[in-house]
């Protein structure tokens, strides 16, 4: 009984408010859906898996977002950085002739170092981290035009294996397992994303590196006087959202099995978008990955009205995840003056 | 002679000074490459001067613009995403006073729907209230700018496109070409608008003490306050500036293609003018600034990307060109390293003084 006390104090904290208005608003919004579009087929279960199986890149991308905004800083380079890396594996595999798994490898130290060398210039030569991101976007998003300025298409066995490898959602009736009816799949981006979602969590919440984390984006000075290792925590952290910026990359390449110099242009501010819609503020010190895994479903949710709708332009998806991003700042800035107030 | 090398080590400390010095290199490498970079030619034709350096400076007139008010932004230690999507919120104003009857006449005419002034006014009006709105809500609401105005960044090319119904408009209104085509004075418009608001601005923070405002607020918004400072204000102004800013950009940039583009007109626009500010010397979080500064920045990104076009460098190299350019001049312009350059100099004069006693 005491431990279920605790458990529901735990649970009741207010640093969790932001956490519970994203996963409300999201419910909100779904039952909106299940009412309007109901008849549609929009509460099937093959609807929600599609809302993973459709943003699973922005998810994947948004976990090593999520650490960067709280320690205070933004990283602008992602979007290139995934682009950059469909590229590799387009252009070694069908240019090249290299096993995908080669360009990935070579993507994955491409991106680290990227993310690590951004990190370093940003606490040891203290340039803003808006600006050197935005350099690294600059110089991802051109060697991905010097690579090729056409889109090139992917075809490799196990590559293409890779693309197609997905469990069906099974039910168990009469006696033995059926495939439930609209059918419905899961693929290796939903798995990569939900481990990933996973991984930022223990990491966040379990280890000292999250812990110093929290506490650089709190206040970095305080941080640095308590003998944290600032300078190490924020260009590891940058490296892991490298890594995460290639792995959404990745993802993406198995999603369209192709690499383009221009995809996910503003990707970027979009995986940015889901991570403050989660809950994230963008001051630092604030943040969890369960948000954030909301904040993504939030996001993907309206595009996937828009659809079933049918008629709406599909403008307003974006008009819409702005007014988004407005209701959670106003509630966010709602929970901060209060909360300061409280103090 | 001491004297002389403490200033020197002023001038290395300056921000500014490593904006210069760097343009001065990037045409030094322009001229010396291929002499004829800086050749003027007078075109009788359509009463316009010709060249590459023309060329820099009337491309470059959108971002400079923007730049002036980002200028400001950055100097309340905020910044302004909005400002390319706002582009693209005017030109399909413009376009769609230009050419409401669309849906009738396909071929573009001389012609305008509406009157000329609506053309004109309606989207810097309604581009000025956008900054406002952003203003508000950095002011009134206490949001952080990069987030308040990511709103408008993420909702204002989705309103530009509902606008226009989603179509791309095209005109051949005379009046409208001139903003971005015409000429003055044997100069591009777009670099006299440029001067224009240049000054203006320059005026308006300068000769008044709003300038001096905005420095205040960007250092310490709190203590501006107690001071009287109607901090609030100056941010919502600062903020419609912007806005009205990016209206006039806006006019220009679809004056020059005479049509809306709400997909690609100020794309990266935000991305190129705040770097502008920064390789201009205006620090990011806040305080002082110069104009004069933005102005040298906004040459040095469009001076690149001449650069690369002009030599015949692939042309999708320009952004990896670009970035690696900036790089340079960001590291020279990051705190640890103006300061060993400054204990250098400080070093050098010591040693100078102490051969002289």
């Amino acid at each position: 009984m005491k431990n279920k006390q605790t458990l529901f104090n735990k649970l009741t904290n207010p640093k969790y408010i932001m956490v519970y208005a994203t996963i409300g608003i999201f419910l909100i919004i779904y039952a909106f859906g299940a009412f309007v579009y109901g008849d549609k087929g929009f509460t099937t279960v093959r609807t929600f898996v599609n809302l993973f199986i459709d943003n699973a890149y922005f998810g994947i991308s948004a976990v090593g977002m999520t650490m960067v905004l709280i320690t205070g800083g933004i990283d602008l380079s992602v979007g290139a950085v995934a682009s950059l890396t469909g590229m590799f594996i387009a252009y070694g595999t069908s240019v090249l002739g290299l096993h995908p798994l080669t360009c990935i490898a070579a993507a994955l130290v491409m991106g680290v170092s990227l993310g690590l060398l951004m990190g370093w210039v940003i606490h040891y030569l203290n340039v803003p981290a808006f600006i050197t991101t935005l350099t690294g976007m600059f110089f991802a998003r051109g060697v991905c035009s010097l690579i090729s300025r056409e889109s090139i298409d992917i075809h490799h066995p196990f590559f293409d294996a890779l693309a197609s490898w997905k469990i069906y959602l099974m039910r168990y009736a009469d006696g033995h397992w059926v495939r439930i009816k609209p059918i419905a799949f899961i693929n290796f981006n939903v798995i990569l994303f939900l481990v990933m979602i996973a991984i930022g969590t223990f990491i966040l919440q379990k280890t000292r590196f999250g812990r110093n984390i929290y506490a650089i984006g709190g206040n970095e000075q305080s941080a640095s006087l308590m003998g944290l290792p600032v300078g190490r925590t924020k260009v590891l952290v940058y490296g892991f959202n490298g890594l995460c910026s290639v792995l959404a990359g990745i993802s993406y390449a198995l999603y369209v099995k192709s690499g383009w110099n221009l995809s996910l242009q503003g990707g970027e501010l979009e995986v940015i978008t889901c991570a403050v819609i989660g809950g994230t503020l963008l001051t630092g010190g604030v943040g969890y990955m369960i948000g954030t895994l909301f904040g993504v479903l939030l996001k993907s949710i309206i595009p996937a009205l828009i659809t079933f709708n049918g008629n709406l332009l599909s403008w307003w998806g974006k008009i819409a995840t702005g007014l988004l991003l407005l209701l959670f700042i106003c509630i966010q800035r709602f929970v901060v003056t209060s909360s300061s107030g409280r103090k | 002679m001491k004297k002389k090398n403490f200033d020197l080590s002023g001038l290395m400390q300056s921000k500014v000074t490593w904006a210069v010095i760097a343009e001065a290199l990037i045409l030094l490498v322009c001229f010396l490459i291929r002499p004829d970079f800086f050749s003027i030619s007078y075109q009788p034709s359509t009463g316009m001067l010709y060249g590459s350096l023309i060329d820099i400076v009337n491309r470059s007139a959108e971002i400079t613009i923007i730049a002036m008010g980002m200028t400001l932004v950055i100097a309340l230690g905020g910044t302004d995403l909005s400002v390319g999507a706002l582009v693209a919120v005017a030109g399909a104003i413009a376009l769609k006073f230009l050419r409401w009857d669309v849906l009738t006449y396909n071929t573009p005419g001389d012609y305008s729907v509406c009157p000329y002034i609506l053309v004109l006014t309606v989207p810097l009006i309604v581009c000025a209230l956008m900054g406002l709105f952003n203003g508000f809500l950095v002011a009134k609401g206490g949001i952080q700018p990069i987030i308040a105005t990511l709103i408008l960044m993420v909702c204002g090319r989705g309103v530009a496109q509902i606008l226009t119904d989603g179509k791309q408009f095209t005109t051949g209104y005379s009046p409208f070409r001139i903003i971005g085509q015409g000429s003055f004075l044997y100069l591009p418009m777009p670099i006299i608008i440029t001067i224009v608001v240049v000054i203006a601005v320059a005026l308006f923070t300068r000769r008044t003490a709003f300038g001096a405002f905005v420095e205040s607020v960007g250092v310490n918004a709190s203590a501006s306050r107690l001071s009287g400072i109607k901090a609030d204000t100056v941010i919502l102004i600062v903020f419609m500036i912007t806005g009205l800013l990016s209206g006039i950009a806006g006019l220009i940039y679809s004056s020059r293609i005479m049509s809306n583009d709400s997909n690609n007109a100020g794309l990266n626009f935000e991305m190129d003018a705040i770097l502008a500010v920064v390789i201009g010397g205006t620090n990011m979080a806040g305080g002082r600034f110069s104009l004069a500064g933005t102005v040298v920045g906004s040459l040095i990104i469009r001076t690149i990307v001449t650069f690369v076009y002009y030599f015949g460098i692939v042309a999708e190299a320009t952004m990896a060109f670009k970035a690696l350019i900036i790089a340079v001049v960001i590291v020279l312009q990051s705190e640890p390293v103006r300061k060993y350059f400054a204990k250098r100099a400080t070093l050098k004069a010591a040693r100078l003084g102490g051969q002289a006693a």
